[in-house]
């Protein structure tokens, strides 16, 4: 049974992270924000390694937790901090989109206004 | 009045039916006061109509919501140096001889904010129950925080001296603006007053606030507020920052 699982949790993070590596390679997404996915799909690659290391030696040693579900659950909350990362970047895209959305406003009211005399001028 | 420069702030998104009615209302009532209308993204006619009653026309490139476009409005008067500017809703609800009382009790009050209070000794003003008691809830909440009898906290017909318009060219609510700024100011020391005005109904369809809505608004407006009561508070009038 737990074979399986590793074969199957290993397959998926070799796939995370060649999938992560191609996107940061073909420049569809930045350094800064692969981080958090490559360490997660070494996480997952090493813990597919040897599970039952890390399950009875090491997660029981520190969280008490001996199931492979405590697994699938810290794995869980390693994605929502994905998820928490992303929301605080979409919030200060947010902000500086405003920002240049206001600026362009303004600054295309002082060119019309600079810019309407040299049209009338030149025009038919 | 006096000789002061006055900005009108006209935010308007699809008010392509009365905004020309509004321009050229204000322009009868104040005209040496100069009007800005902000062009929300709107995908109606609306800048057009505006440009043709020969006012200022800022067209921002898509829609920012209602902070976004104000707080462009306040930024142009930030950076062009007008001493008042006055905050009038684009769909005609607030008449034009109500600016010039808002204006002249900025100057004689002393105070940087003179808010319209559609509450205050007036009952012209009818609104449905929920509204009523959205209202209440938040002007209850924000009199507490404030220190002041706050009777309209969500009136978007507002005059603000050179202070609050340095505030709010650097710092504004985006989303739902109008209780949180009464928050903001407070926080940075600058004063506010409310006056009675008469509210015109709006002329053209229903409120696009529905139940669903309005429970969102509160909810976001009050945590909002309460999170506003943690930051840091704002410094106004360090010159040169943003304008």
């Amino acid at each position: 049974m737990l074979i399986k699982i590793q074969i199957i949790l290993g397959t998926l993070s070799i796939g995370l992270l060649i999938f992560t590596l191609e996107l940061i390679r073909k420049k569809k997404l930045r350094e800064e924000y692969s981080i958090l996915w490559l360490s997660t799909g070494v996480a997952t690659l090493v813990f597919s390694l040897a599970p039952m290391f890390f399950l009875t030696k090491f997660f029981s040693r520190i969280t008490g937790l001996f199931y492979l579900s405590a697994a699938v659950l810290i794995i869980f909350l390693f994605l929502l901090l994905i998820v928490l990362h992303f929301s605080v970047v979409i919030s200060k895209l947010t902000d500086r989109n405003t920002e240049l959305a206001q600026r362009y406003a303004l600054l295309e009211l002082e060119f019309l206004k600079f810019k309407k005399p040299t049209i009338s001028e030149g025009g038919p | 009045m006096s000789s002061k420069n006055i900005l009108i702030i006209v935010p308007a998104y699809n008010e392509e039916r009365s905004i020309g009615e509004v321009i050229e209302g204000v322009q009868r009532c104040l005209p040496q006061s100069d009007i800005l209308v902000v062009n929300d993204g709107s995908t109606d006619r609306t800048s057009e109509k505006a440009k043709a009653s020969h006012a200022i026309v800022l067209d921002l490139p898509f829609n920012l919501g209602i902070g976004g476009a104000v707080q462009t409005g306040y930024r142009y008067a930030c950076e062009k140096g007008y001493d008042i500017a006055v905050q009038v809703d684009g769909d005609g609800q607030h008449s034009p001889h109500e600016i010039f009382k808002l204006v002249d009790a900025l100057e004689k009050k002393k105070v940087d904010m003179v808010i319209g209070s559609r509450f205050i000794g007036n009952p012209g003003y009818r609104a449905s129950p929920m509204r009523r008691l959205g209202i209440a809830i938040l002007s209850r909440i924000i009199s507490l925080i404030v220190r002041q009898r706050v009777t309209d906290p969500t009136s978007g017909f507002r005059a603000v001296n050179r202070n609050a318009i340095q505030l709010f060219a650097s710092d504004y609510p985006q989303d739902y603006p109008e209780p949180e700024i009464l928050v903001l100011l407070s926080r940075s020391g600058l004063k506010m007053k409310e006056i009675p005005v008469k509210i015109v109904q709006r002329s053209y369809g229903e409120s696009s606030i529905t139940w669903i809505r309005s429970a969102y608004y509160m909810i976001k407006v009050l945590l909002a507020i309460f999170v506003d009561c943690f930051k840091k508070r704002p410094v106004v009038g360090q010159g040169g920052k943003t304008c």
